[in-house]
Parts: structure tokens; C-alpha cells; sequence
């Protein structure tokens, strides 16, 4: 319904854009896309994004990324760089992507054409788009794709710590390597079958195959006669075939690139050149904005400086995919109990601290899905809402209020923000808790520690666009996930099998019921979802920066091709 | 042919003296302790640095990988980091490359030496910069209010000074953002690259005025009150008035020379202090140099550039003391180091 009805907006705004309709309609056929594919199989078909500004072409912009995510990065060659999924905006401006995550959550193709699936769905055939060049003049083709994925899912990218997003046959690990040591691809893992056509065989079936391409290394493509040129200095100055070219690069401070003449679209990109310039904070973000010594600044988080923005700017809530939720750790007590568990899901409203606390932005969930992803439900059937008669019985029924709960999560300002607020929710319906937050490395030895067994609660995020990709739902509740409470066979089963098949609506089936699974066995509440919102000059128009996006994990992947700035508009 | 030679060994004679001269003076024999003495200061600077770094509860690879790495690959990438391996072993090898002056990678792998040579100019460029202009404004200012005691311009520096004193100066900063980047657009909010004198005044103004209201507070309180101090109580000053040497001129050329010498200490015990607030503000204004590359460092468990950076800090503290010293010396030759008579 939510994909139907951003649909419906986009056809709008092309049509209320016909008093300006040559340029409208160049917006509106620029774009080809295809939808979340329900069969297996995706093909280009044309669609386009609203805007909130005449179409223009020329112009610069300086778009602001923060030094503690997006704006730090070291190199660009994508199996050297670590920071691969953060630096999505320099990556995808300079190498494209083989798809792209359009408006709508559609699977829009870029330098590949379309995908199919063999029917028992362990064999994926990518086509690619012909006549394309890098911008070095060499030839972007199927052996292209095939080198820059020996580097990726080969020594490269595994001395860096990158492991193959889908289900490979890998060589045979040495004696010596430790057990789960990832290894290079085996031999007809991936196969060239054509100049365009290249083929992944998977050692199971894996619908999601597609959706993992996004955010990962593997669908930047280098040139491969640059990369041999170059050597190790590629990162610093990388050739691909996208949108832009680089023209400066001072890491974790300044990416300059420019407009790509020979890009494969024609009239694209819209800008002739972006800075991407590092910023330390959201406010110091902000007043560079009201400075005009940026036009773009991405994720802003901070939910005061938000409100402000919106009295001066643009700022496009995106659309969230990750949600907020509570893990416990049904393991030990008290969590082992599923009336205590149901007493957290009773004494749990979080409608009024999204409200406080972040502004009403995002919505409230029940499940490990998002409006901006796949199989999207806001309600899951027999999800225990906030009732806090019920709460109160509970809790005296289990001696929940005899006990103190360990509540942690990771030491982000939105995450602990939330914690403080349901603590406060909780302790006033008499239960007794105890907050920690750590860092990353903090969050990781707590859910390690004793074997797993010392934690009882943390305030995690669960799911992405695809809830088999990334920080994915079996991350959360699989039973071999050392970042799991929960140690069901049957809820693995279902997860499984949702992630196994190549049909869209079979798998919407398997996860619609595995939120109700988890909903029946109060395996944790869900609270919200979230992505921070890009904030931008007016003026500034494009996917994800006027119309929403949907986010793969935490953030969206702006197409800046498509991104123009018509100042007069403002 | 024995003029010649006569002639000759006098001369020896006075090189010897010399050199005794310059080996023996107190300047320099406390130069010399002092130089000997950073040895173990940055060899226990390094070995604090690279301990509390080892012991905090982190991983490197995984905090680079994030939570959803497997843990083959986090291992991957310790062995490629060089982590898997034994403290001491790490220690050692580290401190070897260092004295041989390489500072190893950064855990993305850019060389830490590169870094430092980029960045460690322009924060020093910053600091040197907020420190005189703070220095030299708390003389006015002290100067000015200690001349009339209670008096408008006594009463104007206290207010100013309690300003300073308790804004934070990442709070100051952006108030001049406000003021001076938005509002005037004299300034810009983030600093771009120093290339010349100009870029240099153009991007860490602010930052420099951000870190150096605060020690222009405390400085003007310090010398302000020593001053007064100082004229009232002191023998020497009497007797000046007394010789009919205008007080202005008492003010200015007896009792602030020897006020200076507080002063000078605290600049000496300020130095340490001034990191701190150089990693706030370089982030703030997004200042390509150390300050801000710690920060960045220390969030991403980057032990190797952590412990350049402070390092480089370690140097810059203990030089600025032995500096601090060597000026009291140079304000008063009476004083003599390590002599029984001074």
C-alpha cells in the first residue's frame, strides 16, 4: 500500500509539472525502474522521481557528511575500504552501481540491465548494460564485473574483513586456518557466459541475492586496466564508470568529482560538480547550511537541530527499514519466563516517546520490517500492545518488580535516548532498571560475555530493506547468532525459508509470519522506525533529498545523478 | 716560529674557555637535564598510551567490520592489523619503528607519518596562534585594569574574564559561528586547507579566538592580580615612586616583568590542556589537523595513530616547559639552575 501510494505521488508530480513539461518530462523518463520483483526476475521500465523545483541542468554543490560516519573514509577502492557501506555516496558517485534502491523501494537498474533466477533459485544470471565505458575509455562488460568480484570475494576483500554476501562454494580452507575462516570463491562460482552476462551459482537457494548487492562492495566496479595501472594508489584516485569523476581527494576531509561526460545516460548527470566535505557535528552541519558553505547535509540525528533545520531548509524523512526493538534474552532469567516477557510488551507504549523524543518522525512498528522495505506491515496479528492493567498483573505475577532488569544498548545519542525513556516508562508501572551503554566493541563483549548468558535486555535495531541483508532479522533472533536472545528451531525455519525462495510474495508470507511467531511468543517488543533525514537548501531537488527514500540498513543511497540545484528556485 | 706557536695555544686556550663557558651555562646545563629527561616521559607517555589503549573493551576489527562481521573475518583482519599479536610483542615493535621514525599505518592503512606531517603543522599553527594572541591581549587588558584597581576597565576585564572563564569553548565557538560566519560571512564556518598566510588567518581565526578566550580569562586574572599585588606590597616599587618614575611607567616596566613569571608558568602548565580543547575545536571547525584526527582515532580503536598523535603532543608539552624555563632565565639573570648560590 505505502509503495502504491508513493506511486501515485510520483505519477502526480509529473503530471503537475506540465506547465514545464519538457523539462518534467525529461525528469520523468530519465529514470527507468522496475519493481521489487515478485517473480524472480527484474526488468527496466520507466518511472521517474518528484521534485520540488524546476528541472536544471550545470551548477555545483557541497554536500556536508559527518566525520563520525559518512566523512571519514581512507581509500576508494571498494575491497580496500573498510568504510564501504558509510561512504556509499562517494562509491556510488563514481563507480554507479549495478542497482540501484530507487523511490519506492523499486530495484532500479543502473549498469545492469536486469536479473533472473534459475527455478530452484541457487543460480543467478546478472545482464549488464552494453556500450558503456569507464571513464579511463576502457570497456565496462561482463569480464570487467568478473575480475572486480575475484578482488571482492577473494583475498582482497577477505584480508579487510569483507565475507561474501551471498551462499558460495569457497576453496578448500589450509589445515591451519581456524574453523570459519572465510576463503576465495571456488572454481565456477562465478561464470562469464557473455560479453554482458555474468552468472553466481549459490550452494542454496537465496532470493535476497540482489538486495545484498546493496551497501556492499560488490556492486562498485573498478576498471579493471586502472586497477593494474595504479596498483595501490588506485584507492586514492579510482576510476569507474558512474555518474562522476574524481577530481580531488583529501581523505576524511574533501571529495571533489566531476560530472562524467561520457556517463551511459544521456543528459546525466545534472550537476557538473559535488564537494563532499567532512563536518564535525550536526550543528556545526547546520550553520554551514545558513552560512551557504553547504547545500546538502545527510543523516542529521540530532532531534533539536532537526526542528530547527525545518524552519530554513528541506529536510526529507526517509523512509526507515531498521526498526527500534527490544531483544531479551529468552536464555535466562527472567526473560526465560514468557509472562515476563509479555509484561515488558504490556508496559511498553512507545507512540508518545517517538512523539517527545523525536519530533512524531518515523513510525511506531510491530515487526522487523519498514515502510521503506520489503514485506512492510505495520500491525503484526496478536502483537501485545500497551496495556498497563495488564503490565501491573504481570509483574507482580512473575516478581518482575522483585528484580532489577539489565537494559543496554549502544552508546548512540537516538539508542540511549530510547532506553532512558522506556526505563522511565517502566520504572513507573514499578519495575527496577539498570541502563548501560557501550560502544560498539562495549555492545559486543556484553552479548559475548558468560557464554551469551549475562545479558537479559538490550535496545537494538532489527531488520533492513531486505530483512535477509545486512543487520538482518536472523542477526537478531536466529539461533546461531551470538547477537541473539532467541533459540527457536521453528522461527530459523521460517526465517529460512523467507530468505531461500526467489518469489517476493512467498517470502512477504514467511516474514509477515515470522513477526506474528515472534509477536506470540513475546520475543521482544518492536518500538519504531527511524532513518535521519537529509537536510538541504531549497533549491537542492532529487531523490532522497525532496522525495523519500528507502534506506538499505540505517540510511538511503542518494542516485546524485539525478540530483540538480536550481538556486533561483529557492 | 714559538710567536706562532705561542699564539696558537692561546687561541686553544680560548676555545677551551669558551666551550667551558657554553657547556657551563646554567641555561644550557638545565637545557641538557631537561632533554635527558623526555626520554622517559615519552618512552612512559607511549607505553600509558599504547596500555590504556590495549586494555580498553574493544576490538579494532570489529569496531572497523561492525556488529555483523563474522568472527573468521574480524580474526582476518587482526592478522592483518598485526593485532593478534602479544602486548609486549606489539609494544616493542612499535616502539622500534618509532625510533626509527616510523609510526607505522593507521588501522584504514594510511601512513601515520604522513599524517602527522600534514596535520601537525596547522594545529600547531592554531595553538601558537591562540596562545600569543591570548597572551598578548591578557597584557593589555591585565595592564590596563591593574592600573586603576576597582576601577571601569578593572571591572570590564573581570566581567570579560568571567565570561571566558566559564564558557566552554566548544559553546564560544559557536557563537562566533553565529556571529561571525553566518551572521557577517567574515569567516567561514568550516575551515578549508592553510596554503599561505592568508588561508591561515582566514581558517583558524575562529578556531584560535574559540580556544584562546579561555586562556585570555585566566591569563588576565593571573598577571591582573599579580600586578596589583605588586605595586602595593613590593619594596622596589615604593622606592621607583619614590625616585618620582611615573607609575605608568612603574606599571609597565618594573612590575610586569616580574609578574611575568607566573604567567609563564602557567602558559608552561596550559600546554597540556590546550589538546583537549584543540580536539574539540578542530572537529568543530572541522580543522584539518591533530586534534581532530585523535578524535577520529580514538573512536575507531586506531592505536597507531593515537599514539603518534600524542606523542607529538607529549614533545610539544614538555618542550613548551623546558621553554617555560629557559625564559626565567633569560627575564632574570639572577636565577641560576641548579646552583647552591642562586
Amino acid at each position: 500500500m505505502p509503495v502504491r501510494l508513493r506511486l501515485m505521488s510520483m505519477r502526480t508530480a509529473c503530471l503537475a509539472g506540465a506547465a514545464a513539461m519538457v523539462l518534467t518530462a525529461a525528469a520523468c523518463s530519465s529514470s527507468s525502474t522496475s519493481t521489487p520483483s515478485g517473480n524472480g526476475s527484474g526488468a527496466a521500465s520507466s518511472t521517474s522521481s518528484p521534485t520540488s523545483a524546476p528541472l536544471k541542468s550545470g551548477g555545483s554543490i557541497t554536500v556536508l557528511e559527518s566525520s563520525g560516519y559518512s566523512g571519514a573514509w581512507t581509500t576508494l577502492d571498494p575491497p580496500n575500504n573498510k568504510e564501504g557501506a558509510a561512504t556509499q555516496d562517494f562509491m556510488t558517485a563514481i563507480y554507479g552501481q549495478l542497482f540501484e534502491l530507487g523511490t519506492g523501494g523499486a530495484i532500479v537498474p543502473d549498469l545492469a540491465t536486469g536479473y533472473s533466477f534459475s527455478p530452484d533459485g541457487k543460480t543467478l544470471t546478472i545482464n549488464l548494460r552494453q556500450g558503456v565505458t569507464f571513464t579511463d575509455g576502457t570497456p565496462f562488460n561482463a569480464q570487467a564485473v568478473y575480475t572486480n568480484w575475484m578482488r571482492d570475494l577473494g583475498t582482497v576483500g577477505i584480508s579487510n574483513g569483507f565475507n561474501s554476501p551471498w551462499p558460495i562454494a569457497e576453496l578448500p580452507a589450509p589445515k591451519t586456518a581456524p574453523p570459519g575462516t572465510a576463503e576465495p570463491p571456488a572454481a565456477g562460482v562465478v561464470q562469464v557466459t557473455g560479453p554482458y552476462t555474468i552468472v553466481l551459482h549459490f550452494t542454496a537457494p537465496d532470493g535476497a541475492a540482489v538486495d545484498q548487492l546493496f551497501d556492499n562492495i560488490e556492486t562498485w566496479i573498478a576498471s579493471p586496466a586502472a586497477l593494474q595501472k595504479e596498483g595501490a594508489s588506485f584507492g586514492q584516485s579510482p576510476v569507474g564508470a558512474g555518474p562522476f569523476v574524481m577530481a580531488s581527494n583529501v581523505p576524511n576531509s574533501e571529495l571533489v568529482v566531476k560530472k562524467n561526460p561520457g556517463y551511459w545516460q544521456t543528459g546525466y548527470p545534472l550537476l557538473n560538480q559535488i564537494t563532499f566535505k567532512t563536518v564535525g557535528s550536526d550543528e556545526a552541519a547546520y550553520e554551514a547550511l545558513l552560512a551557504n558553505e553547504g547545500q546538502v547535509y545527510e543523516n542529521m540525528s540530532t532531534n533539536q537541530v532537526i526542528t530547527e533545520s525545518q524552519a530554513h531548509f528541506t529536510v526529507e524523512n526517509n523512509l526507515g527499514t531498521s526498526p527500534y526493538d527490544l531483544q531479551l534474552n529468552t536464555a535466562v532469567p527472567p526473560f526465560n519466563n514468557p509472562k515476563a516477557r509479555e509484561a515488558l510488551y504490556a508496559a511498553t507504549n512507545f507512540a508518545p516517546i517517538l512523539q517527545h523524543l523525536f519530533g512524531g518522525r518515523g513510525q511506531t512498528t510491530e515487526g522487523f520490517t519498514g515502510p521503506g522495505g520489503i514485506c512492510y506491515e505495520q500491525t503484526v496479528p496478536g502483537y501485545q500492545g500497551y496495556d498497563p492493567t495488564l503490565a501491573k498483573q504481570l509483574i507482580q505475577q512473575t516478581g518482575l518488580n522483585k528484580v532489577t532488569i539489565q537494559l543496554g544498548t549502544i552508546s548512540i545519542q537516538t539508542a540511549q535516548d530510547s532506553m532512558q525513556a522506556l526505563a522511565t516508562e517502566w520504572e513507573s508501572l514499578g519495575l527496577h532498571v539498570k541502563q548501560s551503554y557501550w560502544p560498539l566493541s562495549g555492545l559486543i563483549a556484553a552479548f559475548e560475555a558468560n557464554g551469551g548468558k549475562s545479558w537479559q535486555a538490550m535496545v537494538q535495531t532489527a531488520g533492513a530493506y531486505d530483512p535477509a541483508t545486512g543487520v538482518g532479522v536472523l542477526f537478531r533472533f536466529g539461533s546461531h547468532s551470538p547477537f541473539s536472545g532467541v533459540h527457536d528451531p521453528k522461527l530459523d525455519t521460517l526465517l529460512s525459508e523467507a530468505a531461500g525462495s526467489t518469489n517476493l510474495s512467498t517470502r512477504c508470507g514467511f516474514y509477515n509470519q515470522a513477526e506474528a511467531f515472534i509477536a506470540k511468543n513475546y520475543y521482544g517488543p518492536f518500538f519504531f522506525n527511524f532513518s535521519p533525514p537529509n537536510v538541504a537548501v531549497h533549491g537542492v531537488s532529487g531523490p532522497g533529498i525532496t522525495s523519500p527514500l528507502a534506506s538499505v540498513a540505517v540510511v538511503p543511497t542518494i542516485p546524485w545523478e539525478d540530483v540538480y540545484y536550481n538556486p533561483s528556485s529557492s | 716560529m714559538a710567536l706562532v706557536q705561542q699564539i696558537q695555544l692561546q687561541r686553544e686556550a680560548g676555545a677551551r674557555n669558551r666551550a667551558r663557558r657554553l657547556t657551563g651555562s646554567p641555561a644550557l646545563r638545565v637545557a641538557g637535564r631537561r632533554l635527558l629527561a623526555i626520554i622517559p616521559v615519552l618512552i612512559g607517555v607511549t607505553f600509558l598510551t599504547f596500555s590504556i589503549m590495549s586494555v580498553l573493551p574493544n576490538d579494532t576489527a570489529q569496531a572497523i567490520l561492525g556488529l555483523n562481521a563474522t568472527p573468521s573475518a574480524v580474526a582476518a583482519l587482526n592478522h592483518t592489523l598485526g593485532l593478534d599479536q602479544p602486548f609486549w610483542q606489539r609494544y616493542w615493535h612499535w616502539l622500534t619503528n618509532v625510533l626509527h621514525g616510523n609510526f607505522g599505518s593507521t588501522v584504514q592503512g594510511a601512513s601515520v607519518n604522513h599524517e602527522l606531517a600534514v596535520h601537525v603543522p596547522t594545529t600547531l599553527g592554531l595553538l601558537l596562534y591562540a596562545l600569543v594572541v591570548s597572551v598578548l591581549l591578557a597584557i593589555i587588558v591585565a595592564t590596563l585594569a591593574a592600573r586603576r584597581p576597582n576601577g571601569i576597565m578593572d571591572r570590564l576585564s573581570l566581567a570579560v574574564s568571567m565570561l571566558g572563564l566559564s564558557t566552554a569553548p566548544y559553546a564560544f565557538a559557536f557563537l562566533l559561528i553565529i556571529v561571525f560566519a553566518v551572521k557577517l560571512s567574515w569567516f567561514p564556518v568550516l575551515s578549508g586547507p592553510v596554503t599561505g598566510p592568508g588561508s591561515f588567518f582566514k581558517n583558524l581565526t575562529l578556531p584560535a579566538c574559540s580556544i584562546g578566550f579561555g586562556l585570555f580569562a585566566i591569563y588576565t586574572r593571573l598577571l591582573r592580580a599579580d600586578l596589583v599585588e605588586q605595586m602595593q606590597r613590593e619594596d622596589y616599587i615604593v622606592t621607583a615612586k619614590a625616585k618620582g618614575v611615573p607609575p605608568w611607567r612603574v606599571l609597565t616596566r618594573h612590575a610586569l616583568r616580574n609578574s611575568t613569571f607566573n604567567l609563564i608558568t602557567v602558559i608552561g602548565l596550559n600546554l597540556g590542556g590546550l589538546v583537549g580543547a584543540a580536539a574539540i575545536i578542530e572537529t568543530i571547525f572541522q580543522v584539518q589537523g591533530i586534534g581532530n584526527d585523535l578524535l577520529t582515532g580514538i573512536s575507531n580503536h586506531d592505536a597507531p595513530l593515537v599514539q603518534g598523535i600524542t606523542l607529538v603532543f607529549a614533545l610539544v608539552t614538555v618542550a613548551g616547559n623546558l621553554l617555560a624555563d629557559l625564559a626565567y632565565a633569560v627575564l632574570d639573570p639572577r636565577i641560576r639552575y641548579g646552583s647552591s648560590s642562586s
